[in-house]
C-alpha cells in the first residue's frame, strides 16, 4: 500500500539498533532492561549492515543496552563505517576511557552519546542505580574530546531534572559536548512501572517546552534538540517539512538483538526479521507500519486544530497506555 | 573550480519516486514540485526535485560547470538560455548554503 511516507521514503533514514539488551546499569526508566533476547553473532550482524547499505539507509545508531558490552562493537562500526553508513552509538558512559574513545574513532564512528540525567552527580548516580556514574559519565565526554571525536549528550527529561536542565546544558558546553538531546519520557519498561514517581502531568510538560524551546531559541553555542511531536503547537518548534507527527516508523525504525525490526524501541510490536523477511514487503506493507504512517484522530484529538501537525502526538506512548496508536498522547495538554 | 558537494551533507536517491517522476515526466506532467533526492543538512532534511538532484548527483568534483551545462542540455529538453539560468541560479543557491563547493 502506498502512502505519503513511502511515495517519497523508499527505507527509513535511520536505524536505532539494539545490539545486546545487556547492560551494566540497571537505570529507573530504562525501556529495555527487563528485556531478554537473543543476540545475533558478528557475522549475522554484517548480514544485516549489507542490507541496510543496499537499501541505503544513511544512519544507524547503537543503543542498548550498552553497546561497548558487545567486544565486536568496533569491528561492526568498521565494517559499517566501510559500506558507507554513518555510525554513532548513546553509552552510559561507565566503559568509555580513553582507549575505547581511540578505538571508536578508529572505528570510523560519526559521534557518541554520553547519558547524563543531571548535572548533581549525587541524583545521578541515583538514578542510574550506580555510584560513581556520574564521574564516569563527563570523563567519557573528556576521553571523546581528547581524541576529537563528537560528542552528544542525552538527557532524559523527567521529575528530577525538568526544573534543572539548564545546569545540563552548562555541563554540557564545559566538557566540549557539540549536541543535547533533551529526550522526553517513555513510558515502557521500567519507564512505565516508574512512570508515577518519574513522569510529568501534562501541564508540566507544557511548562518544560515552553521554557527549554526559549533557551534553545536564545542558544547558539549549543545545538539543543528535542523529539517530541507534542511540541509542533508551541512557538519556536522547527517543524519537519516532510514528516509530521513521531518519525518513528516514518523515518526511523529500530532493531532489537536478534534482527527483528519493531517501529521504535518503545513500541513491543514486531514488524518482522530482518534477516528473514523481505525488507521491501515489511517497509511497505507492514499493517503495524502503515497503521503508523495513518493516524486518524480520536478523543480530544478529535477536532484538535494542531492534529494536523503533531498527529497525536508519540504514538508509543498513545499505544503504551491506550494500546491504540490513535488515541491522544497522554502528556499532551490541549 | 569544479563543484563539488560538501561531504558533510548525506543524500540519496530515492530509485522508486525518481522512477515515478520519470514515468510522470514521460506523460508530460509538472514534476517540478516532486523531490527525488533526500538531503540531510545541520541535522535537517530537505529535497531537491528530479533536475535538482542530477545537477547534484553530478556534482563530484570532476566536471566543469561548462561540462555539467553540456550533460543536462543532452538530458533534458529545455531551451540553452532557460537551463544556463537555471542552473546558475541553482548552484548560487547551494554554494551559499554551503552544500556545494568550489574546489
Amino acid at each position: 500500500m502506498a502512502d505519503a511516507i513511502t511515495e517519497q521514503f523508499s527505507a527509513p533514514l535511520t536505524f536505532n539498533w539494539t545490539l545486546s539488551y545487556r547492560c551494566n546499569f540497571s537505570c529507573s526508566h530504562c525501556y529495555s532492561r527487563d528485556e531478554v533476547g537473543e543476540e545475533l553473532p558478528t557475522a549475522d550482524i554484517k548480514r544485516i549492515i549489507d542490507i541496510l547499505a543496499e537499501k541505503q539507509v544513511p544512519f544507524i545508531n547503537f543503543g542498548g543496552g550498552e553497546p561497548l558490552i558487545r567486544p565486536d562493537l568496533f569491528e561492526i562500526a568498521a565494517y559499517a563505517t566501510e559500506k558507507g553508513l554513518n555510525v554513532s552509538m548513546n553509552s552510559n558512559g561507565w566503559l568509555l576511557d580513553l582507549e575505547a574513545a581511540q578505538q571508536l574513532k578508529a572505528s570510523g564512528f560519526k559521534s557518541v552519546g554520553v547519558s547524563i540525567d543531571s548535572a548533581e552527580a549525587e541524583l545521578h548516580d541515583d538514578f542510574r542505580c550506580m555510584p560513581g556514574s556520574f564521574v564516569k559519565a563527563v570523563a567519557a565526554l573528556d576521553a571523546l574530546r581528547a581524541v576529537g571525536l563528537r560528542s552528544t549528550m542525552s538527557s532524559v527529561i523527567s521529575r528530577i531534572n525538568y526544573h534543572s536542565f539548564r545546569e545540563l546544558l552548562q555541563l554540557a558546553r564545559e566538557h566540549g559536548v557539540h549536541q543535547v538531546y533533551l529526550h522526553n519520557f517513555k513510558c515502557s519498561g521500567r519507564g512505565f512501572k516508574n512512570r508515577e514517581e518519574l513522569d510529568l502531568s501534562p501541564q508540566e510538560w507544557k511548562a518544560f517546552y515552553v521554557e527549554a524551546l526559549a533557551v534553545k531559541a536564545a542558544t547558539s553555542d549549543l545545538s539543543i534538540s528535542f523529539d517530541d511531536p507534542v511540541i509542533s503547537s508551541l512557538p519556536g518548534y522547527e517543524a519537519n517539512p516532510l514528516v509530521k507527527g513521531s518519525s518513528c516508523g516514518k523515518l526511523s525504525l529500530h532493531l532489537r538483538p536478534d534482527g527483528d525490526i519493531t517501529p521504535c524501541g518503545f513500541i513491543p510490536l514486531v514488524v518482522g526479521n530482518i534477516l528473514r523477511e523481505d525488507f521491501d514487503k515489511m517497509w511497505y506493507d507492514s499493517p503495524i507500519l502503515n497503521a503508523m504512517r495513518s493516524k486518524e484522530a480520536k478523543g480530544k484529538c478529535s477536532g484538535c486544530g494542531a492534529f494536523a501537525d503533531c498527529l497525536g502526538g508519540c504514538t508509543a506512548r498513545a499505544f503504551a497506555t491506550t494500546g491504540d496508536f490513535c488515541e491522544p498522547d497522554p502528556h499532551c495538554w490541549k | 573550480m569544479n563543484l563539488k558537494r560538501n561531504p558533510e551533507i548525506v543524500w540519496r536517491i530515492e530509485k522508486r519516486r525518481e522512477a515515478d517522476v520519470l514515468a510522470a515526466m514521460e506523460r508530460g506532467e509538472d514534476v517540478s514540485e516532486h523531490g527525488t533526492v533526500i538531503l540531510i543538512a545541520s541535522g535537517m532534511m530537505h529535497q531537491l526535485n528530479f533536475v535538482g538532484g542530477r545537477i547534484w548527483a553530478l556534482c563530484d568534483g570532476t566536471r566543469s560547470d561548462e561540462e555539467l551545462f553540456a550533460l543536462l542540455a543532452g538530458e533534458f529538453e529545455v531551451d540553452a538560455a532557460e537551463l544556463s539560468a537555471d542552473l546558475t541560479e541553482f548552484i548560487n543557491d547551494l554554494t551559499q548554503r554551503e552544500w556545494l563547493r568550489r574546489g
